[in-house]
């Protein structure tokens, strides 16, 4: 359940380290995003010396949330954190390895690139 | 694992699977176990398994991840049980041959790149190190309308041929992904292959041979 304000992990190399999210993608007033959904976030922490930098808004897809997600044969998954993956207008994810836990939704969604990069599909 | 996947252990368990998650010194609970994580658990079990019949040779040395397998194969075999067993388990000639159809497929898919004039395709196994998938062909092409050209042949020769539909990208990207299920088809432009090395990511997957000419690029 992430919305508007909210702070996520960036569980990718590309650079950010904390997002916040401003905009849900998808719908005009969506109030929550899951996992698999695309959000505009603004980089509110960076590491340096990389092409992403501070206060740099971005386009990033959700791979993990506090929230559980439920799935149709009735297991439950629940991760400790909110991570996203950066991705750029194309879809591509902008980092080029992942870390942490990836949920096999994300392949249904059409992000089968962080899938393949992940270490650990769930 | 994840905190609520559900536990095998029986009702007289000595630990629970929360337990083990929670552990972790580290807020994020997905970071691998470093050195003193594992130490810190490994006590953890020790104080709650005094008093049992199960000895747990924790050693301090670097060895602590091998014992703590070692234990917890212990643990399963003395009181775990079978919850849930999945039903789409098939015997091993059968997978043998679902192996057999989507490599055909996958070495057809192979061909139709190399016709294309497509650049060092290769095609990987990963069925040993992913669930969901069996074969990777990573390909490289140099211009959007060879992307193109690549994924209107390949999508035709899977519909006609083999009844199969892909996922993933419709529009030439960077990187285009194909996804049939089985055989996943990555397309790069060449400074993209360099940028994500896939083919480094999955080093520990079986190269399989292509029975066809194949394009070395200048300087592989």
């Amino acid at each position: 359940m992430i919305q508007p304000q909210t702070h996520l992990n960036v569980a990718d190399n590309s650079g950010a380290r904390e997002l916040m999210c401003i905009r849900i993608i998808g719908a005009s007033n969506r109030r929550y995003a899951h996992i698999g959904d695309v959000i505009v976030a603004v980089i509110k922490d960076a590491v340096p010396n990389m092409p992403l930098e501070r206060s740099e808004v971005v386009r990033a897809v959700i791979v993990r949330t506090c929230k559980e997600h439920k799935r149709d044969n009735g297991m439950i998954i629940r991760y400790d954190d909110n991570a996203a993956v950066v991705i750029d207008q194309e879809g591509n994810p902008k980092g080029t390895r992942v870390f942490g836990a990836i949920a096999r939704e994300l392949r249904q969604f059409n992000f089968t690139k962080i899938v393949s990069l992940a270490p650990e599909v769930l | 694992m994840a905190a609520s996947l559900h536990t095998r252990f029986s009702a007289s368990s000595l630990i629970s699977s929360h337990d083990l998650c929670h552990l972790s010194p580290h807020a994020n609970g997905w970071k691998s176990s470093h050195m003193p994580a594992s130490y810190k658990l490994g006590r953890t079990i020790q104080r709650s398994l005094r008093g049992s019949s199960v000895v747990s040779p924790m050693a301090l040395a670097a060895n602590a991840s091998q014992d703590t397998d070692d234990m917890y194969d212990d643990l399963f075999k003395k009181y775990g049980k079978v919850v849930y067993k999945s039903s789409d388990q098939k015997s091993p000639t059968a997978e043998v041959d679902d192996d057999a159809e989507c490599l055909s497929f996958a070495v057809a898919l192979a061909k139709i790149a190399s016709d294309v004039k497509a650049a060092d395709i290769k095609l990987l196994f990963v069925k040993p190190l992913v669930y969901w998938t069996k074969f990777f062909l990573i390909t490289t092409a140099f211009s959007r309308p060879q992307i193109d050209a690549i994924r209107n042949r390949i999508n035709d020769l899977a519909e006609k041929q083999y009844g199969k539909f892909a996922t993933g990208d419709t529009k030439a990207n960077s990187w285009t992904l194909l996804d049939f299920g089985d055989v996943v088809v990555h397309i790069f432009l060449p400074e993209q292959r360099e940028i994500y090395n896939l083919e480094e990511f999955y080093a520990n997957a079986t190269p399989i041979e292509l029975p066809f000419e194949n394009e070395q690029r200048f300087g592989r």
